[in-house]
């Protein structure tokens, strides 16, 4: 086994990783400025860097999911052409396919998250 | 954008003169027919055109701000005019397209036109927005106003090195300065906007907002609460006053003062403000009523409007106000007197429009 438990093949966590990593970011970028800013501290400077690093570190959690979704599972095959029978393989790359759907749309999101951070310079 | 606010459909098209026409009245002839065009023209348009001029307009461009936020809305009017233009194309040629083998496009469609092309244009209306945000946020102010909500009415407080200059639902502010408004409400969440001069910026009880305005054309403009507060809520208005920096100066020294001598000499009309009780509710610098219940009188006759900026301040609309209260605004807090005598009412009335 290559990959951990969880990530195994087939396993529907495949699909929650990428959300959870957006949430994950979201939240933490919400509490580095809050806190930096309720301190009263006045230049952004170290919370621009914060960010731009947990950005980086999200995002590449997020391609992470992306190429295990395609490699592992066949995410890059469309769902439903192969698939007429309940059976593992068609399962596992309708699951591929959702995770690599959502690990795009949430790598944008984590852009948008972050992109105030590089425009605003004070709380 | 002209500066000036100006009645839009107020002045008729010049009427050119009909040529004499054949026998035949029912037939126009071509001139009358154009005229009548022009007229229906005219009608249809007017209540479209009149939101674009006047003094709660939020393109008369008055302020600094408002311009900001106007720079912010044609590109997004014609990014979704281009849009909705594109989208209709679309959707017609869909319905005349008599093509068999559509997969590649529909995948095309759908890939570029679901995901790539919105993605694209909802970043760059971010990226606009948060510019725009950067430049209202960068506004360095010179002077303190405290705006606090209440229902349904604004007590109005200038910071001053002198002390606290306290006054009600008329602001005035000095041409060509950024003033910082702080505002804040006593009892539910109010919103206060002045379109023409610049954003809407929410009134939360305690928390303290920041909303700075730079007004740039002298004037009188109209200001609103723009979050639905309880029973009066269309009837909380106020007034914004653009004035020379100097005036400014001058009006707000005089602000400061307690009510002139002159009022004070209406004995008749100031007992009969204290005896019925005005003083729990209302303060009137220099006498005994201090209420800090309702707006601050001491300079009422200074101000264009009474009811929190519901009706022009004269002689009749004071009378009603005070004896038929409810009947101007629903639901407002102030009682009113209609068991006063002609003789008291008119003391009362001379009293209040000699508080200059």
């Amino acid at each position: 086994m290559t990959y951990p438990r969880l990530i195994d093949d087939g396993s529907v966590w495949i699909v929650v990783i990428p959300p959870v990593i957006w949430a994950a970011h979201f939240l933490t970028c919400y509490w580095v400025a809050a806190v930096w800013c309720a301190s009263g501290a006045a230049p952004l400077t170290p919370v621009v860097w914060a960010i731009a690093a947990i950005t980086v570190a999200a995002l590449g959690g997020i391609g992470w999911a992306a190429v295990v979704a395609v490699r592992r599972y066949g995410g890059l095959r469309r769902p439903g052409r192969h698939v007429s029978r309940d059976e593992p393989e068609g399962r596992k790359a309708f699951l591929g396919h959702v995770a690599l759907l959502l690990a795009s749309l949430n790598g944008v999101a984590v852009l948008f998250t972050a992109l105030p951070v590089l425009v605003f310079r004070q709380c | 954008m002209p500066p000036q606010p100006r009645p839009l459909g107020g002045q008729s098209p010049p009427v050119e003169q009909a040529p004499a026409c054949g026998v035949d009245p029912a037939k126009l002839c071509q001139g009358e027919y154009a005229i009548r065009v022009k007229s229906h023209i005219a009608v249809l348009a007017a209540p479209l055109l009149t939101g674009c001029g006047g003094r709660h307009s939020w393109l008369a461009g008055a302020g600094a701000e408002a311009r900001i936020i106007e720079t912010l809305f044609w590109p997004f009017l014609f990014g979704a005019a281009v849009l909705w233009l594109a989208v209709m194309a679309l959707a017609i040629a869909a319905f005349r397209s008599r093509r068999e083998e559509t997969r590649g496009l529909v995948r095309a469609i759908i890939i570029g036109g679901g995901a790539i092309v919105p993605g694209i244009i909802v970043a760059a209306l971010l990226v606009i927005g948060l510019v725009t945000l950067r430049a209202l946020a960068a506004m360095q102010p010179g002077l303190s106003v405290q705006v606090d909500g209440e229902q349904w009415w604004w007590r109005v407080v200038y910071d001053t090195p002198a002390g606290a200059v306290v006054t009600a639902n008329e602001i005035r502010l000095p041409r060509g300065e950024t003033a910082e408004l702080l505002l804040s409400s006593d009892d539910v969440i109010h919103a206060f906007w002045a379109p023409a001069l610049g954003g809407k910026m929410d009134m939360i009880p305690g928390r303290t907002n920041r909303l700075t305005l730079t007004p740039l054309t002298p004037g009188s403009w109209g200001g609103l609460c723009a979050e639905y507060c309880g029973g009066a809520h269309a009837q909380m208005r106020f007034d914004v006053t653009v004035m020379e920096p100097a005036a400014f100066g001058d009006w707000l020294a005089a602000e400061a003062e307690p009510a002139s001598a002159q009022a004070l000499a209406r004995q008749d009309g100031l007992s009969v403000f204290l005896d019925s009780g005005c003083g729990a509710c209302h303060s009137v610098r220099g006498t005994e009523a201090a209420g800090q219940v309702g707006p601050d009188l001491t300079h009422f006759a200074a101000r264009q409007r009474l009811g929190a900026g519901i009706a022009p301040l004269t002689d009749a609309a004071l009378r009603r106000w005070i004896t038929r209260t409810q009947d101007m605004k629903p639901g407002v807090e102030m009682p009113a007197y209609p068991d006063l005598s002609p003789e008291a009412l008119d003391a009362l009335v001379g009293f209040l429009m000699a508080l200059k």
